[in-house]
């Protein structure tokens, strides 16, 4: 029979996760020693513990659910979050960016039209302000 | 967390209340499972948030050759584990505040009163244990999952899961021992029925 210290590695296994000679050599020393049954039962215990926490559950808090419904039902509508939202403003800046670029195109268009000469086109009236520096000499 | 099967149907042909009774029915327990596998409140939140999204994404492709729960549950690891990829490190400080609201939504048969009691003082120490061992465990031992399922959803070998199982394993036993003075072994005469399940 193998020693217990060779046989400790082996408790907290279950059965199924051992090769089958280990699960051999394990059965046939916890039938031969009280100390290391006590050791395998309590791993079997655990286990059933372990297997237990599956079936507790944590409260997540208040809202928590309102949020994951408000979440889907974004995703449902198409606004799904801060990408979606940013690929929104790209693609609205540039439909704007065509639209200011075909009216600023449509301007020009209607100015080479019009071939009036610069000068008449220019009605401000030709004011005569005498600078600092000439009224001086005067 | 048992789902019928017609809910799920609805909910894949588009029912939007369907949808929402699926939710309101699941998101504790996905709820809880992504905080034992994160460790603090803030991530689980979020993780439980994206689960859901991704449910609803991939819903119609779900084909009930799993329970959904089961379905619902490996999504739920999926989504924890990237998410913990992306997280920096920091440490779980609010594992501590994860027994105190832990209620067992299903009714308690006598023989089940025992090892709930006892899973509830597990909580505990489960979250205290280290990151990698405690996702290990509550992967495998938890909620069943197989070592390979582990190992492919971690990004582990299956040696290195089984590794962290064991060490796990012996740190909750030993410290289970250490807070409850043989608590484990106690039960020990008093329990048969195995309750384990299979892998």
């Amino acid at each position: 029979m193998m020693s217990c210290h060779a046989v400790r590695p082996l408790l907290p296994a279950r059965v199924e996760e051992l090769a089958p000679a280990e699960a051999r050599t394990r059965a046939e020393h916890v039938a031969a020693c009280t100390r290391c049954a006590t050791e395998a039962a309590a791993y079997t215990r655990l286990g059933q513990a372990l297997a237990a926490m599956a079936g507790l559950e944590v409260d997540p808090g208040d809202g928590a659910l309102e949020r994951i419904l408000v979440a889907i039902g974004r995703r449902r509508t198409g606004v799904t979050g801060p990408r979606v939202l940013a690929a929104a403003g790209a693609s609205g800046a540039l439909v704007a960016t065509v639209v200011v670029a075909r009216a600023v195109r449509h301007r020009r268009h209607q100015g080479g039209r019009d071939r009036r000469p610069a000068s008449r086109r220019l009605r401000l009236p030709a004011l005569h302000v005498p600078t600092p520096a000439l009224a001086r000499a005067k | 967390m048992e789902v019928d099967r017609g809910l799920v149907e609805a909910a894949q042909a588009g029912d939007r209340w369907a949808l929402e009774e699926l939710v309101r029915r699941t998101h504790r327990s996905v709820y809880t499972c992504a905080l034992r596998l994160v460790g603090n409140p803030d991530d689980a939140a979020d993780v439980t948030q994206d689960v859901y999204l991704r449910v609803v994404r991939k819903l119609g492709g779900f084909r009930h050759e799993a329970s959904f729960s089961t379905w619902l549950n490996r999504v739920t690891t999926n989504v924890a584990m990237s998410t913990l990829k992306r997280r920096t490190r920091r440490f779980a400080v609010e594992g501590a505040a994860v027994p105190a609201d832990t209620r067992d939504p299903a009714p308690e048969p006598p023989e089940r009163a025992e090892a709930v009691a006892l899973a509830r003082r597990l909580e505990l120490l489960v979250a205290e244990l280290p990151e990698g061992q405690r996702q290990v465990l509550v992967l495998r031992d938890v909620y069943g999952q197989s070592t390979e399922e582990v190992a492919n959803a971690m990004g582990l070998t299956p040696g290195a899961v089984k590794v962290r199982l064991f060490r796990a394993r012996e740190r909750l036993k030993a410290a289970l021992e250490e807070t409850e003075g043989g608590q484990v072994v106690a039960l020990a005469g008093r329990r048969r029925s195995s309750g384990r399940r299979s892998s």
